[in-house]
């Protein structure tokens, strides 16, 4: 039961060859010699049993033929037994061993896929979907799974039961056994043909479960919708016609079973037979032995039988093979190196931060970013202001190096950005989004997520109060070990924010990203947070993506951007004094507040009438 | 795909008579097709173990009384009986497999038409996730049981006892020598497969967890990676693969000793058969072929008994699932017509709450002697926080509740007694999320009045201001919303949720306006085609936008299940309180939208709290 060591060092790269049964087979790297293990399981159980029936000749032949005594028999009798502990052992260990095969070895991608998506790069995860990840991991990692557990071996053990037996039928008597697989080809052939059109079949059966599943789903959610027209027969009727789909569906796949298994039936039957009236004509004619001919009724049974699965096993392998070629679309992606940068600052970042004509692109053709250049001082505030797709977060991301600026030259106290290593410069960045992301765990758990050392309840409970979120945590069923998520508590937008900053305050950076953070909060907590994030930006270079002028009026540099440009900076007073986009959201600020006031005179005026 | 993943617990509950029988019961309609397939299995199953001992009779009959016209006999009858087991297995594979399908199609519509009727309560406790595993998996678990569960065992009997009945044609007391394994067989047996079916269900439980967890760090990769918890993350997951490995690896290894074990066990029987046979006092006893049924019987005996196991410790599931199916198959409907309900004919009469309380939980009163009185054709604006009792209040008037002491009277009588239908199909709702079905947006519309023409659908879409950019799509009204509608924006569902509410021409309007920002122009749009709406009909509005508010007649400010303030915009303003509150606050949010302030910023100021 132990792990074999080498699961933690095989890099799933080594399986991307031309092949794909090449790939599968480095796979197994480590488990090479297991997986043949069980394939000789297979062919050692395979022998036993055809030695059973071999033995059963001897029997007839010469202990009921009535030549030998009683000294003989017993061990014949034992020679049954032994020759069934030994096929029982053999299929055990093989099975064991494939077991083993196939679980390590899904182990081992299944790890590897996890940390391999972790560490790709944002730019890999900007264009790719979620579900579709989550069943690459999943789904297609189990059909690698049953690749070794079930199909490769399966196939292995139809074609050495096939070989063994057929062998053994061969030293009996060539002609009975050249006679006993005329067949064969149709069988797999027509195997193959059914369960390429049943897995077709099975295919739309899901297709349609998928549909019902939807249409369930949409009824269920929209069941105000539902009464509130009072739609409920005619719900019944659609549910009834996806149902009915399925139903039909449903039936066609189930009449092709009925047709292929009795088909296959009487053609296996027939073959049978013909060998027996073979055989018993040999026999009677003494061409063969009695003996003979029961060992021959017996082999030629798991010559045929075994047949009619080979045609569904090598259609489920191909199934497995795409499962494996998606799996490895994955593994092609190359990693974001988190540790190579040959640069570490001695002692702690200053926070000092110098953009000369930085440009960021995905592709040639679209420029995010292009011409960047400031510059700040340690403990600075910086704040970020423009329309959306203006650039301002992508900025603020090359600052962890989440993406590498493509031209230009970014400075970090004095040194080029790309010298130092990523783990190292995000270790150093703290960043509070605008409805951050929380992991369905324990409030605790999610303060001090990635603060990368134990910490103290006290400490934990100083940041939350920091944050101004301990005493809405008290409220809660458990406290700080209430969970967050579905099985738990949902917070707000605000709630979320403040434990974001709690945990952003553990951490201690020196620099700080805020996106506005106090945008979705209700006016009670709005100054506590202030004061909050007040503390928080002390003495940290702090950048804020900001909505609002009241928010970044005493920012030592504002960044007006559009396009990918800088079109303004300078500090509230400069900017409010120029033609530009600033000036158009203040004047629109400050009229709303005129607005106002005048809206609530114009009521109050009848109020001093009265 | 759906991005929550809801984690099924298993359940096992012991035999439980009258839910089998239930369960049983649901294959009566189909009698005849069960008399069908279990008379066919019947005949394949004693044909299976008629075939050994044709065997035998080929060797002792032919091959050893050296007789070609018996052995020609023999195989023609062999040869016949081949094409009728296939007519049969036809009949047995076809008759069960579509039973199954049937059985299952009818509890999806019977649970699915219950649904239908159950209240909104029943909704607000039940999650999503456990009605549709109810619907879809235990269904399957429970047709399963009846078609193929009972396919396989009555099979397995019947093979099984008329094998027995050959060996002791054959040879009693060799025979007596395999019935007593038999037993010893289907206890190795069940308890295999008791603790291999535990081990899957720990298997499928690591799964769903696993899944979970891929779900949350590919979602949540962005704080995984400005954190650096790339290190302890990795750690925890291979805790999880681990264990899945464990519970994996001891499933297959279970099943794979189960087999052979089977298999020793029946070759003592081989063994002991050979070795008393062949003892002197017995030759002559035992035929040559009779050696080789018995060979034949004792090794395919463990199939059946196999199957006979997996149903056995199947069964268990499968009467829990029915338990579970039948529990929400049973549940009553808490809003339902009362006896002698009648069609109210109209709503367009004064609405009047009378003392009403209200609670989802007994210890938590949400209205409490609540009184309101609404003329006809008033428009009632409803603002306030989030759980001060606003959508409570609009529930009751779509009766998706009923209040718990008090009456709501329509027309001076107690809604009560009028008949659900004729309450609900006279209302117009348009919620704050608007919700769409799959299809086109054609079908969503008409949704409203299912019996209207494409040119009233129209006409509805263009009050609604839905009809322009309906227009524009390249299919018009055939273009497809995807599923939920999200292939559209959010400000499209509200209008054509707009539009589905218009056709359906109302004589109450009920909104729950959305707090989501859109454009200025769908904005725009939006308050026009609701203008339309509620244009001389009783309106019950929960508020957001200041033009709605300032339109109603009536502004209501509830908190804590009260009215704390009412009034027209202009009373309220003047007395600078709760109300003043929410509509600065709203104000400003509102101008800093329609001065499309977020075109320059990026981002609109704060929704004011509340929803």
């Amino acid at each position: 039961m132990a792990l074999p060591s080498s699961t933690k060092e095989f890099d799933l790269k080594q399986a991307i060859q031309p092949n794909k049964l090449a790939g599968l087979w480095a796979l197994t790297a480590g488990y090479k010699k297991a997986y043949l293990g069980a394939t000789a399981g297979q062919a050692l159980a395979a022998l036993s049993k055809t030695g059973t029936y071999l033995l059963l000749r001897e029997f007839v032949d010469n202990i009921l033929g009535g030549q030998d005594g009683a000294g003989a028999l017993l061990w014949i009798a034992l020679g049954f037994i032994a020759l069934a502990i030994f096929e029982g052992s053999f299929t055990f260990l093989s099975g064991r061993l494939a077991a083993y095969t196939a679980e390590g070895i899904a182990l081992r991608v299944r790890n590897y896929l996890y940390n391999h998506i972790q560490r790709l790069s944002f730019t890999y995860h900007d264009k790719t979907q979620t579900g579709e990840l989550i069943q690459r991991s999943t789904s297609d990692v189990d059909a690698i799974r049953r690749f070794y557990a079930d199909q490769a071996i399966g196939v292995g053990r139809i074609i050495l039961l096939f070989t063994v037996n057929f062998i053994a039928i061969l030293r009996l008597n060539t002609q009975l056994a050249l006679l006993s697989v005329i067949v064969i080809p149709i069988i797999i052939g027509t195997s193959i043909f059914f369960f390429r059109r049943v897995t077709k079949a099975y295919e739309a059966f899901q297709e349609q479960e998928a549909v019902l599943s939807t249409t369930l789903q949409e009824n269920l959610t929209g069941v105000r919708v539902v009464k509130a027209f009072a739609r409920q027969q005619y719900e019944k009727q659609k549910f009834d016609k996806d149902n009915w789909e399925k139903y039909q569906r449903g039936r066609k796949l189930l009449t092709m079973h009925s047709l292929f298994w009795p088909i296959s039936d009487i053609v296996c039957g027939f073959q049978m037979l013909g060998g027996f009236i073979a055989g018993s004509l040999m026999a009677i004619d003494g061409v063969i032995t009695p003996g003979t001919y029961i060992a021959y009724a017996g082999l030629v049974v798991w010559l045929i039988w075994p047949m009619r699965n080979l045609g569904r096993l090598i259609v489920q392998t191909s199934t497995g093979l795409v499962s494996f070629g998606r799996v490895l679309e994955v593994v092609r992606e190359d990693r974001e190196p988190l540790t190579s940068g040959d640069f570490l600052p001695n002692q702690g970042l200053q926070g000092q931060v110098f953009f000369e004509q930085v440009s960021f692109e995905y592709d040639p053709e679209s420029r995010v970013l292009n011409d960047i250049s400031f510059e700040c001082q340690p403990g600075q505030v910086i704040a970020l202001l423009g329309p959306t797709g203006s650039g301002k977060t992508t900025l603020v991301n090359l600052l962890p190096r989440f993406y590498d600026y493509t031209t230009g030259s970014l400075k970090l106290d004095g040194v080029e950005l790309k010298r130092y290593p990523r783990k190292y410069l995000r270790s150093q960045i703290g960043i509070v989004e605008q409805e951050p992301f929380l992991f369905s765990r324990s409030i605790r758990e999610n303060i001090t997520y990635g603060v990368g050392r134990s910490v103290s309840d006290q400490e934990v409970e100083a940041a939350a109060r920091a944050a101004a979120i301990h005493d809405v945590i008290l409220k809660f069923p458990e406290g700080y070990s209430t969970l967050v998520g579905e099985k738990g508590v949902t917070l707000s937008g605000g709630q979320k924010q403040r434990v974001a900053i709690a945990r952003t305050l553990l951490k201690d950076p020196r620099i700080l990203i805020l996106d506005d953070s106090t945008s979705a909060v209700d006016t009670e907590t709005e100054a506590e947070i202030r004061t909050a994030l007040e503390h928080l930006m002390q003495g940290r270079t702090s950048f804020i993506i900001a909505h609002r002028i009241q928010s970044i009026m005493n920012a030592d540099l504002i960044l007006v951007l559009d396009k990918g440009q800088i079109v303004q900076q300078g500090i509230h007073d400069e900017l409010v004094n120029q033609e530009g986009i600033y000036r158009q959201i203040y004047d629109i600020q400050t009229r709303i507040d005129v607005e106002l006031e005048a809206e609530i005179a114009s009521v109050s005026e009848p109020a001093w009438a009265d | 795909m759906s991005d929550t993943y809801y984690e099924e617990e298993e359940f096992e509950s012991q035999f439980n008579g009258q839910t089998v029988m239930r369960v049983l019961a649901q294959g009566r309609p189909y009698w005849h097709w069960m008399v069908g397939f279990v008379v066919s299995i019947g005949l394949v199953s004693v044909l299976d173990a008629y075939f050994t001992f044709l065997s035998k009779r080929i060797i002792d009959e032919g091959i050893v009384a050296r007789n070609r016209v018996v052995l020609m006999e023999i195989v023609t009858q062999y040869g016949g009986l081949i094409l009728v087991q296939a007519v049969f297995v036809l009949a047995m594979i076809y008759l069960t497999g579509v039973l199954g399908e049937r059985i299952r199609y009818d509890l999806r519509q019977k649970i699915f038409n219950h649904l239908q009727e159950l209240s909104l309560s029943y909704y607000s406790r039940t999650p999503v996730g456990w009605i549709m595993s109810r619907v879809t998996s235990d269904t399957d678990r429970i047709a399963e049981l009846i078609t193929w569960g009972i396919l396989d065992s009555s099979f397995a009997i019947l093979n099984i006892m008329s094998s027995a009945y050959f060996m002791l044609r054959i040879n009693a007391r060799l025979a007596m020598i395999v019935l007593a394994t038999i037993p010893v067989l289907v206890v190795v047996a069940i308890q295999f497969r008791k603790r291999i079916l535990a081990e899957y269900r720990q298997v499928r439980k690591m799964n769903s967890k696993i899944t979970g967890a891929y779900n949350e760090n590919i979602t949540g990769v962005r704080v995984v990676k400005a954190l650096g918890r790339e290190d302890e993350n990795m750690q925890e997951f291979s805790g999880l693969t681990k264990q899945m490995y464990r519970a994996g690896y001891r499933a297959a290894w279970l099943s794979a000793l189960f087999l052979p074990t089977v298999q020793i066990i029946s070759a003592f029987a081989v063994g002991a058969i050979v070795y008393f046979s062949g003892q002197p006092a017995m030759l002559g006893e035992m035929s040559i072929g009779g050696i080789q049924a018995f060979v034949s019987y004792i090794t395919f005996m463990m199939w059946p008994i196999q199957d006979l196991a997996r149903v056995y410790a199947e069964m268990q599931q499968a009467i829990a699932s029915a338990e579970r199916m039948f529990s929400l198959i049973d549940s009553v409907p808490e809003v339902q017509d009362q006896p002698g309900a009648v069609d109210p004919g109209s709503l367009t009469g004064e609405i009047v709450f009378e003392d009403v309380d209200f609670y989802y939980d007994n210890d938590k009163p949400v209205l409490s002697g609540f009184n309101l009185r609404v003329k006809p054709g008033e428009t009632i604006a409803l603002v306030g926080p989030t759980g001060g009792g606003k959508s409570t209040i609009v529930n009751l008037v779509c009766r998706f509740y009923e209040p718990k002491q008090g009456a709501i009277r329509i027309h001076g009588k107690d809604y009560r007694e009028y008949s659900l239908h004729g309450i609900q199909s006279r209302i117009g709702v348009v919620l704050q999320t608007p919700h769409l079905f799959s299809g086109t947006i054609r079908e969503n519309i008409a949704y409203g009045r299912l019996e209207a023409t494409p040119q009233e659908i129209e006409e509805a879409a263009q009050l609604a201001g839905a009809h322009e950019f309906i227009a524009k799509f390249p299919k018009g009204y055939e273009e497809q919303v995807g599923e939920g509608g999200n292939m559209l924006s959010t400000g499209q569902k509200q209008l054509i949720s707009l539009a589905r509410a218009v056709l359906a021409q109302p004589e109450i309007f009920v909104m729950d306006e959305a707090t989501s920002s859109v454009d200025t122009i769908t904005e725009a749009l939006i308050q026009r085609g609701m203008e339309n709406l509620m244009k001389g009909r009783t309106s019950f509005v929960i508020a957001h936008r200041l033009s709605t508010i300032k339109r109603a007649s009536r502004i209501l400010v509830i908190e804590d299940g009260k009215i704390a303030e009412m009034g027209t915009h202009a009373e309220l303003l003047r007395k600078q309180g709760h109300y003043y509150r929410l509509y600065t606050k709203q104000f400003r949010h509102q101008l800093e939208q329609e001065y499309d302030l977020g075109r320059l910023t990026g981002g609109a100021s704060p929704a004011p709290a509340g929803d």
